[in-house]
């Protein structure tokens, strides 16, 4: 083997080292932006398909939890409410109140009928529940599901469950944090293991709501 | 490294060194790995879009429905979560199965989530649509329409056979034909002879006291084996205060559940059945002081005494006895009947006003319709619920005949053996996707309910029979008018006076409805009919016996693999049908286990080559092989096991799983006889290993290394009805130095409930319904033949069966065994990761999250009920939607054992939280607790004074396995108690 063969060979395995080393590098910073430990994901914002605000419905509207998470108190699972369920107001209701007023507004001024004003979120919405331009149901298309993008997501090894919780008076916001206020929901808690335990331990000994409640800290209460 | 070595190393070499690369390669790599510690995968929540009324996402509602697995129609309540119908159960209410469901029943989402199912209607092999198939068929129809025969598996459909009598009659000449894959034909036409009738009795074993059954596995297979399990279990719990049972004899040749189970078994071929059931007809005739039936009588292969014993004891219970065969021997089944009417059982243990539909096959009709097909002139063939073929001998000939039917409509839901012959497969939809009902005794007629939308593109028999009969309703819709019309006008209770939209709900809600019936007349008996039988067995033939396997019964259920990987009770084989042996016949043949014989039929040309299975117990003469194996398609479960370097596959290339034995049976006397003797069996020197759950099957030590007293091991403990009633306590061993010392402090924190569970031993038959319900319910893992021989099943449940006794006196004893909850366990000591502790409420948790896997915990535990996930056991898509969703699914590498349903607790106790309704005994049922034919198994809280298991737990029966060495398992047994006076075995009285 010549030396000029070897030089080529080394600088060749150089180039490779360097360009790896750089995309680690390029990928590691990108990653930093959201870079947490695994299974760890306080503070979690996702875009969600909608832009749907808590600060409007559970804030200012003052509107109860379980309204739309009905889930919460019969079931595992809070729950997501079906789209049907936010027809039920947003059939009337299509855009902010202030465009709507202006609109109104507007059509008082101009002698008019006012026009079906639609937001961009609520179009969305529409467009789900397979809705057309004047809000009637469109022919031969179902309604779809639409992808929330799950903020509080628990291994599949743990099993959580809303109404035990619930039944025993621990409200939403203490896991779930202020979401009234939140325009985006954000994971408020840790949900690791050892803040569970910390609060079963913490309720076993001080009581929740003024009542004595036995928050078991067994395994198999979560985990089977 | 400092620089200056560096520089040295760099001047000495000009190469990238080894370990230079390494670190820089693998600094990139930990930077990319890094780089991945994001977030999770982004994972969407669909909501619907517009949620049904009632459903919870997350609730698991129950629908009351039927079981469709078998004809004999059991209740059942379908547990749907989230659309998805995942758990089976019984239902308590039902009037014929009382809350239990076996194992066909409970295994039945897996058969529903199966890929393998037909997808569309088939047109000459290939899929079309529904619209050409019709149009095709009610084109050929009218113009072929001159012989149309309708084979079908027995209707207890009252809507179907409507149905079918509507679409039948457009024809001139038409029949529909009843065609049971194990058929009872003889029973009917026997009362047809004696009472004028043809019809099957519904036997009462309620009211049974003495019960003798001649080869009827009434546990395990044969006819309603839910409804008489229950039955038969209500007469087998001696109590101090009151400490009589029924008395069960069985005779047989092979040894079946039922004989497990007997008081007394005797071993009987099944051609000597008629010889001593003759003997019995005319002692009972002599102590009735009526006449014998006609004839001479042979000689008895049991001995006089015990004859005349039998035939007293049966006198002696005379009205409240009950004798039955599963003989196709005519001759048999009459004598039968006259045993039974001069006991005047009839009208007390046997009802004939108000009989049963559950098998109405009639072998006749079908030896017919195959004469017919074979002289061509049958015009069309439709086939519905069976596969025809298989289950028929001399099936080339069979099929060469109707390759000549010029229209062969299946309705089969996969494509079977009949189906690949058929020029039109109209496929029905599974029972959980069906609308239906079902009759299955005289006046109890059940609802079948949908569950979820049908998967495939399938259709209804019901839709598809009513279509072509020019009829455009749907399946539901005919139900409805059925109803409206025929059913609710006599429903018993006040339901009726309601409108039909209240009844129907009502009905609907409660599954199951009773009516109003007119009592079957009947003719008076006529004895004259009966002769005695005199025909000797040929000694040096052996006879074979064919028969259904608990938990398979017939090729319907074949493309289950719970069902194939559900041990036999007896045998405890899985993946296999095999010749089942005698030790003896064994022996003179020079085989061993596993070793393929050759089993030829003297007169015929049939014959079957496979491995041997030597089975203590067995009549010498008698050779068995179960049915239902061979079936087409299962070569599909050749790879269903983990891959990897050393697996083999369950099934060999271009093989089934088992062999089709259906080619055994022979006709006689317009009869299928699933015994024939002059088999004639060679060894073929071939070995086919056999994959057993358990490989010891005797509680007795070798005697050399027995400890004196304690020749008979007893973790299952036995005991007589004479020693019980002298001693309640009768059975329990003496010698064992129980100790009581610990060696870990008493630290266990307890509050709240202390879980328990107790096993009536006297109850439980061995069934196996359990083992699916806990399969199903805790998302336990098929693992394939390969790695069940490797002793690496996953069961959680395992059901262990123990011979004691040689012969003529073998005793078989069945016990459940999990894992027992020990409140001192040994398994908890020595796992490093503290993956397995004990809780607060008494339960022995695995926690899967933290087990890694040093498998010391199953090494250590005196039960064996720990098993260990060796892989991550492959499942297709579909199959992954009958998972339990409550339940973790356990991935490589991880220990898991039965955790008494911990899931069902914890939901039991926040809806008692939730509704702020204490818990009360009872309110949590556990899966195998619950479906349980017997309600052998008593779950509950041993804190709780008044709970069931508590006072199970204290009844003198009650026991412990391996007490001695003070495990203290949450788990108890009560003792098995036969009987009789005798003190055979010294059954666990070793002092």
């Amino acid at each position: 083997m010549t030396d000029k063969t070897n030089i080529l060979r080394q600088r060749i395995i150089t180039v490779i080292l360097l360009v790896g080393l750089m995309f680690g590098a390029a990928t590691l910073l990108s990653g930093m932006t959201s870079w947490r430990l695994p299974d760890h994901e306080q503070g979690y914002v996702p875009q969600q398909p909608i832009n749907y605000s808590h600060r409007l419905h559970a804030g200012e509207l003052q509107m109860d939890c379980r309204f739309c998470h009905s889930g919460a108190e019969k079931s595992r699972h809070a729950g997501i409410p079906s789209t049907s369920l936010c027809m039920k107001c947003h059939k009337n209701v299509t855009s902010s109140f202030d465009v709507l007023q202006e609109e109104l507004n507007l059509a008082d001024e101009e002698k008019r009928k006012p026009n079906q004003v639609v937001s961009v979120e609520l179009r969305k919405l529409y467009d789900a529940f397979s809705l057309d331009e004047e809000l009637k149901p469109i022919d031969g298309v179902e309604p779809q599901s639409i992808p929330w993008v799950r903020v509080h997501d628990l291994p599949d090894y743990v099993y959580f469950d809303h109404q035990a919780h619930t039944a025993v008076g621990v409200s939403c916001q203490s896991c779930h944090g202020p979401v009234e206020s939140m325009q985006r929901v954000r994971q408020h808690s840790s949900l690791s293991m050892g803040w569970c335990v910390n609060c079963h331990r913490d309720a076993t000994e001080h009581g929740m709501n003024g009542q004595s409640v036995h928050a078991s800290t067994d395994c198999a209460v979560c985990h089977y | 490294m400092n620089k200056e070595t560096l520089q040295q190393n760099h001047t000495e070499s000009t190469q990238v060194s080894r370990r230079q690369f390494l670190e820089a390669a693998g600094f990139s790599v930990s930077l990319a790995v890094l780089s991945g510690c994001g977030r999770a995968p982004i994972q969407t929540a669909l909501p619907f879009a517009e949620q049904p009324v009632g459903v919870i996402p997350g609730v698991m509602r129950s629908y009351a429905s039927t079981c469709i697995g078998c004809s004999a129609g059991c209740g059942m309540l379908v547990g749907v979560r989230d659309g998805r119908p995942l758990k089976m159960e019984g239902m308590p209410e039902h009037p014929i199965s009382g809350g239990g469901l076996c194992a066909i029943g409970q295994a039945l989402p897996l058969g529903l989530y199966d890929n393998h199912r037909l997808k569309q209607p088939l047109k000459d092999g290939e899929p079309a649509d529904w619209e050409s198939v019709d149009k095709a068929i009610t084109e050929q129809l009218a113009s072929n329409g001159s012989a149309v025969r309708l084979v079908t598996s027995t209707v207890t459909s009252p809507t179907l056979q409507a149905t079918i009598d509507q679409f039948l009659n457009q024809f001139t000449d038409a029949r529909h034909i009843i065609f049971d894959s194990v058929s009872s034909s003889a029973i009917l036409d026997a009362h047809e002879k004696t009472h004028g009738t043809r019809l099957l009795p519904h036997y009462d074993l309620n009211h049974a006291e003495v019960i003798v059954s001649f080869g009827a596995d009434f546990l395990g297979t044969w006819i309603s084996p839910i409804e008489f399990a229950k039955a038969w279990s209500s007469r087998r719990v001696p109590t101090e205060e009151n400490p009589t049972m029924s008395y069960h004899v069985q005779l047989e040749g092979r040894v079946s559940l039922t004989g497990c189970n007997a008081d007394r078994r005797y071993r009987l071929s099944p051609d000597e059945y008629g010889i001593v059931l003759s003997h019995l007809a005319v002692e009972i005739s002599k102590l009735a002081g009526k006449t014998p039936p006609e004839g001479n009588l042979a000689a008895s292969p049991i001995s006089a005494e015990e004859l005349s014993d039998l035939s007293h004891r049966l006198w002696h219970a005379h009205g409240a006895s009950l004798v039955i065969s599963d003989s196709q021997d005519f001759e048999v089944q009459l004598l039968v009947n006259h045993i039974n009417h001069t006991l005047g059982n009839y009208t007390h243990t046997i009802d004939i006003e108000r009989p049963s539909y559950q098998c109405q096959g009639n072998d006749a009709e079908v030896v017919k319709l195959i004469e017919e097909l074979k002289s061509g002139s049958v015009s069309a063939l439709l086939v519905a619920g069976t596969d025809f073929t298989h289950n028929l001998p001399d099936h080339d000939s069979l099929t060469s005949a109707i390759s000549n039917v010029p229209l062969v409509i299946s309705f089969a839901q996969r494509e079977d053996d009949f189906a690949s012959l058929a020029h039109f497969v109209c496929p029905d939809h599974h029972a959980l996707e069906s609308c239906g009902d079902a009759e299955p005794i005289s006046g109890r007629v059940s609802l079948l309910q949908p569950t979820l939308a049908p998967l495939g593109n399938t259709r209804s028999v019901l839709e598809s029979l009513s279509l072509w009969s020019g009829n455009q309703s749907s399946a539901y819709e005919i139900l409805q008018a059925s109803w409206k019309e025929n059913i609710l006008p006599r429903v018993q209770s006040e339901v009726k006076s309601k409108s039909f939209v209240h009844s129907w709900d009502i009905a609907v809600q409660q599954g199951f409805v009773e009516l109003e019936t007119e009592a079957n007349s009947v003719g008076e008996f006529q004895p004259t009919a009966v002769k005695l039988v005199t025909k000797q067995p040929v000694e040096d033939e052996f006879v074979l016996t064919l028969y259904s396997k608990t938990g398979l019964t017939d090729s319907s259920h074949a493309h289950n693999p719970w069902l194939q990987e559900l041990p036999d009770p007896v045998t405890k084989i899985t993946w296999d049908n095999y010749v089942c042996i005698s030790p003896t016949a064994a022996k003179e043949l020079g085989v061993s286990d596993g070793d393929v014989i050759r089993v030829e039929t003297k007169d015929g040309p049939s014959e079957i080559e496979l491995p041997a299975l030597i089975q203590r117990g067995q009549h010498d003469r008698v050779i068995s092989i179960a049915l239902g194996y061979g079936v087409r398609g299962t070569d599909r479960f050749a790879n269903i096991g983990p891959q990897w370097l050393e697996g083999r596959p369950t099934v060999a290339a271009g093989e089934l799983v088992g062999k089709n034995a259906a080619s055994m049976i022979d006709i006689n006397g317009g009869l299928f006889q699933y015994s024939r003797a002059g088999i004639s069996l060679h060894a073929v020197k071939e070995n086919r290993p056999l994959a057993a759950t358990q490989e010891y099957h005797s509680l007795e030590l070798p005697k050399h290394i027995a400890p004196p007293g304690a020749e008979i091991r007893d973790a299952v403990q036995t005991t007589t009805l004479a020693e019980y009633k002298a001693n309640p306590e009768a059975g329990a061993p003496h010698m064992h130095h129980f100790s009581d010392k610990q060696l870990w402090a008493e630290d266990h924190t307890t509050s709240g409930p202390l879980w328990g569970m107790s096993i009536d031993l006297n109850k439980c038959t061995g069934c196996s319904a359990c083992l699916i319900a806990c399969q199903s319910e805790n998302n336990v893992p098929v693992v394939g033949k390969d790695e069940v021989y490797r002793q690496r099943e996953m069961h959680w449940l395992r059901i262990d069966r123990y011979f004691m006794g040689e012969d003529d006196d073998m005793e078989v004893l069945h016990q459940p065994m999990m894992c027992q909850h020990c409140g001192n366990a040994p398994c908890e000591t020595v796992c490093p990761a503290l993956a397995t502790v004990h809780s607060e409420e008494g339960l022995n948790e695995q926690v899967y999250n933290r087990c890694v896997g040093t498998r010391y915990c199953a090494n250590n535990c005196p039960y064996k009920v720990r098993r260990f996930n060796w892989f991550t056991y492959p499942q297709d898509d579909l199959q992954t939607l009958a998972l339990n969703p409550d339940v973790t699914v356990r991935t490589r590498g991880v220990m898991e054992k039965c955790s008494m349903c911990v899931q069902r607790i914890e939901d039991g106790k926040i809806a008692a939280s939730h509704s702020g309704i204490p818990l009360a005994d009872g309110d949590i049922q556990i899966a195998c607790q619950q479906s349980c034919p017997t309600q052998a198994i008593v779950f509950g809280d041993m804190n709780d004074q008044s709970s069931e298991v508590l006072k199970a737990l204290h009844k003198p029966r009650n026991f412990k396995v391996l007490d001695e060495f003070n495990f203290r398992p949450s788990v108890g047994y009560l003792r098995v108690v036969k009987n009789r006076d005798d003190n055979h075995h010294e059954g666990g009285t070793h002092e």
